[in-house]
């Protein structure tokens, strides 16, 4: 397409691009570095700091955050580029670039998920599970015949598979298209992106059972997936709302977003904040009212050690903060203040996955946060985030001006 | 099809559907006059036909009927009801939550929707709004009902009493109480103030001294200055926004209803939104089931046009899959919970004494609503007519489902079987007639499309709102004017 050749080279990002590669490759570095010494460690030293600085099994827990809360951003970004396609409307036009650059990252995201197979003894207890216990107890039994090996890999597979092939097909049948309203979108984008959600809404859900639910095997809740689901959602708004704004020259973007855009991006987003809410605050209820052993377990081990307080962290600034100041228009309208909340939001996301995931490895300890866990997420993050750009580069950043009448063909 | 585009022309509301294609939300060639005319004259020119005075005449009838089941409940006791233990909700809370979810369109179309930014809502939300009324009306008999003795019910109500009684605020049943309360007194104030401009437009128009007189006084001294639109519609849109979170929270309280409980079946974390979305689903399935009839007997189908009943069916086509992950989910966690209570329950429900109705519902719910992923069947009146129906069946199968929960638990000692009795029947038959009732009544006395908010989709208004920026569209605009 001609569109391409038009693309401004965009020379401002290039040290963003390259400090993020290269923070990102050292992060990772770091962590592959401090897996390996502790597995040489292993046996060789007997001495506990040691061995708690460094460890296999603490790389594989630190990275499964990391790819989780990056895994979130790439397919937040396909889900909301699907929902757009099939419901039009400005909003999705202002971050058409940034969700389609985001979609892109998809087959990297699969590509980053493979290390985590070497580790799944470390992560998930069911594959620790001694025969003669499964022998012994009837749950075990029942647990094992979803929870095993083979059938988690086969299950992997089919999630990645469906979403990089949605995703490849979505960008390929969109590719070249204006960013614009002016054209009404090929048909078949509507037919493959109804299709697209559904598979997407299945996937997650026992994607988020497996990868996640499944660190604590013997506790369930209905409303997980599509929770977790509210989560990568706002995680992809958010950061798409970031990304455009830290991203585009401030006149260019001045120039062709809207206020009303930037309300609505706000309102959305404050949507998303509402529903991750209402579900979150739905599942605590209901558990903490039945109090029943099997379930309430999971908030005891999140509400002690110091764990309390990140609970509590979370309602302020997962819900009270960002939901007083996406409530005022004149944060909405400035599309700085706008990013700096999308920021927050992005930041207070990985401590929610963060609450969610570790406390299930260490059941009622104390609160806790490894070096290689800060490591892991700008590792993953700074190779995303450079693959990210790289793929930005590659397409119009801002939609088409809505003013102009020009004909588009070009 | 493409003559008057309403929407693509503003690229400021770009909000609509993304297809430029699709059908217009007013037909070609009306002007402000002509819809004034058209929609009041069913009020006040037209005479009211045969057809009207034998439907009222039947659904007043069934009105009888409810009001001798609720006499005899009255003298005999809850015990002509076929409740029992351990199944103590019988019909009353099938009927109960199925209203209540019926009653959820109405203000979903009028205040979502308006919220954003949706145009083709306005011909729908009137009788919307009304529906959820009457169906808000239905549902709230049966819980007080079933109390056994209705005359205490304001016992729930926190109040200061000589006795001492104080509810208790654990139980989501009163919970309910304010949930449902709630949602009655701001639905009815919206839909009323959405009627005032229109109430005055029949008190200008009607004929008749006893109509100017109630419409007169219903009208509030309306008289359409600038003042009154300003101050109109930032109220209008005030209350928008006040109804948004009740669609939300009546449905979520009344799902805490059954989760609460820790019974095998009703205690699952995805209950709320699961409920909310039953709710959506039923409540647009029962507009779909009045829009196409009442459409079609009074020519309303410039008003109400594909592009109304296409759009209805989308929403009905995602709520029913939302509600279908709910089942699968449901499913699934009680194999996956290994809790041997939990995989009973799914079994029992499945393959036990009232297997049947759990398939039909899958069949309802589930099945029958893929039909409309394709166009040409979602444009299809008579086969959304049908679907609709099914749905609404479909969602009452659901709620008696989930509520013979209660017929096996925990103990196989304390299982038991329900069955309703006459009376049950009677009861239920009865609301659908009250409801059928108070539509026809409605349909004779109040514009059933809101005439002012139909005004501002013709081109005349279109044109006058680009000069002036807030004036006859901005009914649809902003949530905030300051």
């Amino acid at each position: 397409m001609s569109a391409a050749a038009e693309l401004p080279p965009r020379p401002e990002w290039d040290r963003v691009q390259r400090t993020a590669l290269v923070a990102g490759v050292l992060g990772l570095g770091l962590c592959v570095l401090g897996g390996l010494v502790g597995q040489a460690l292993e046996g060789a030293s007997n001495e506990n700091f040691l061995r708690s600085l460094f460890g296999l099994d603490q790389f594989f827990r630190s990275y499964l955050v990391a790819y989780l809360f990056v895994l979130g951003i790439g397919l937040g970004s396909w889900v909301l580029l699907m929902v757009h396609h099939l419901t039009g409307g400005q909003w999705g036009w202002a971050l058409r670039g940034v969700l389609r650059a985001g979609t892109h990252t998809i087959p990297l995201l699969v590509l980053l998920f493979l290390p985590l197979l070497l580790g799944l003894r470390d992560l998930y207890p069911w594959m620790r599970w001694a025969q003669e216990d499964i022998q012994e107890s009837q749950t075990l039994q029942f647990k094992t015949l979803y929870l095993n090996a083979p059938f988690f890999l086969g299950r992997a597979f089919v999630y990645l598979a469906a979403w990089v092939g949605f995703s490849v097909v979505l960008l390929r049948w969109s590719a070249g298209l204006p960013h614009s309203p002016a054209e009404p979108e090929p048909r078949r984008l509507r037919m493959l992106s109804s299709p697209g959600l559904l598979a997407y809404g299945l996937t997650i859900t026992f994607a988020s059972i497996d990868w996640v639910m499944s660190i604590e095997p013997l506790w369930y809740s209905t409303i997980y997936g599509p929770l977790f689901a509210t989560g990568q959602a706002l995680s992809g708004m958010a950061f798409a709302i970031a990304a455009l704004v830290g991203l585009a020259p401030p006149v260019e973007l001045s120039a062709v977003i809207t206020r009303k855009q930037l309300r609505d991006l706000g309102n959305l987003m404050l949507a998303f904040i509402l529903l991750w809410t209402y579900m979150s605050f739905a599942q605590f209820l209901l558990i903490w009212s039945a109090n029943l052993p099997e379930e309430v377990i999971w908030y005891k081990r999140r509400l002690q050690g110091g764990w309390q307080f990140v609970g509590v962290l979370l309602i302020l600034l997962h819900f009270v903060l960002p939901f007083l100041l996406l409530l005022s228009r004149d944060v909405k309208h400035n599309p700085r203040t706008l990013a700096t909340v999308a920021t927050l939001i992005l930041g207070i996301h990985l401590v929610d996955l963060y609450w969610v995931i570790v406390p299930g490895f260490f059941p009622f300890q104390d609160f806790r946060l490894h070096w290689m866990d800060p490591a892991a997420v700008v590792g993953l993050g700074g190779i995303w985030l450079a693959f990210f750009l790289r793929e930005l580069r590659r397409q119009p950043l801002l939609p088409e001006p809505l003013l102009t009448e020009e004909n588009h063909h070009g | 099809m493409e003559d008057r585009p309403q929407h693509s022309d503003e690229p400021s509301k770009g909000d609509g559907p993304a297809h430029a294609e699709s059908a217009p939300v007013i037909a070609p060639g009306y002007t402000i006059g002509s819809i004034t005319d058209q929609i009041s004259s069913i009020v006040l020119t037209r005479p009211t036909s045969r057809g009207w005075w034998i439907g009222f005449g039947i659904a007043f009838l069934i009105v009888m009927v409810l009001h001798a089941a609720i006499a005899y409940l009255l003298v005999k006791g809850v015990g002509i009801w076929g409740i029992n233990v351990p199944v103590a909700w019988g019909f009353a809370i099938v009927n109960f939550v199925w209203w209540i979810g019926i009653g959820h369109a109405g203000t979903l179309i009028s205040a979502i929707l308006l919220l954003l930014h949706q145009e083709w809502r306005t011909s729908i939300n009137r009788f919307a709004e009304a529906m959820t009324l009457f169906a808000v009306a239905c549902a709230g008999l049966f819980p007080l009902l079933h109390m056994g003795r209705p005359w205490f019910f304001y016992w729930l109500i926190p109040y200061p009493n000589t006795m001492g009684l104080w509810p208790q605020f654990r139980s989501p049943l009163v919970w309910d109480v304010f949930a449902v309360a709630t949602y009655f007194t701001v639905s009815l104030l919206f839909w009323y103030v959405g009627l005032i401009p229109d109430l005055a437009t029949l008190r200008d128009r009607s004929q008749s001294r006893v109509g100017r007189v109630i419409y007169g006084i219903l009208a509030m001294g309306w008289r359409g200055s600038a003042r009154h639109w300003h101050r109109y519609e930032v109220a209008y849109l005030l209350m928008a926004g006040l109804a948004t979170p009740l669609v939300v929270s009546v449905h979520t309280v009344v799902s805490f209803d059954f989760a609460i409980a820790i019974v095998p079946g009703w205690h699952s974390t995805i209950f709320p939104p699961y409920f909310v979305a039953g709710a959506i689903f039923s409540g647009f399935a029962m507009v779909l089931t009045l829009a196409i009839p009442i459409r079609a007997i009074y020519g309303l189908e410039g008003f109400i046009t594909l592009r109304h009943l296409e759009n209805m069916a989308k929403i009905l086509l995602v709520t029913g899959l939302c509600v279908a992950y709910g089942y699968l989910m449901e499913a699934f966690m009680a194999f996956y919970s290994a809790s041997k209570y939990e995989q009973f329950l799914a079994l029992n429900r499945a393959f036990g004494p009232y297997a049947p109705f759990y398939w039909a519902l899958l069949v309802c719910n589930v099945l029958t609503p893929q039909v409309l992923w394709f166009r040409r069947w979602r444009q299809n009146v008579g086969i959304l007519f049908i679907v609709a129906i099914v749905v609404n069946i479909g969602m009452w199968l659901e709620r008696f489902v989930i509520v013979m929960s209660l017929h096996r638990d925990y103990m196989p000692s304390a299982w038991g079987m329900y069955s309703p009795t006459v009376w049950d029947w009677a009861t239920f038959i009865g609301t659908l007639g009250l409801f059928v009732a108070l539509l026809f009544l409605f349909i004779r006395f109040l514009p059933v499309i809101s005439i002012f908010e139909m005004r501002t989709l013709v081109p005349e208004a279109q044109v006058r709102e680009e000069h002036g920026a807030t004036e006859a569209g901005s009914v649809t605009g902003e949530l905030r004017t300051t």
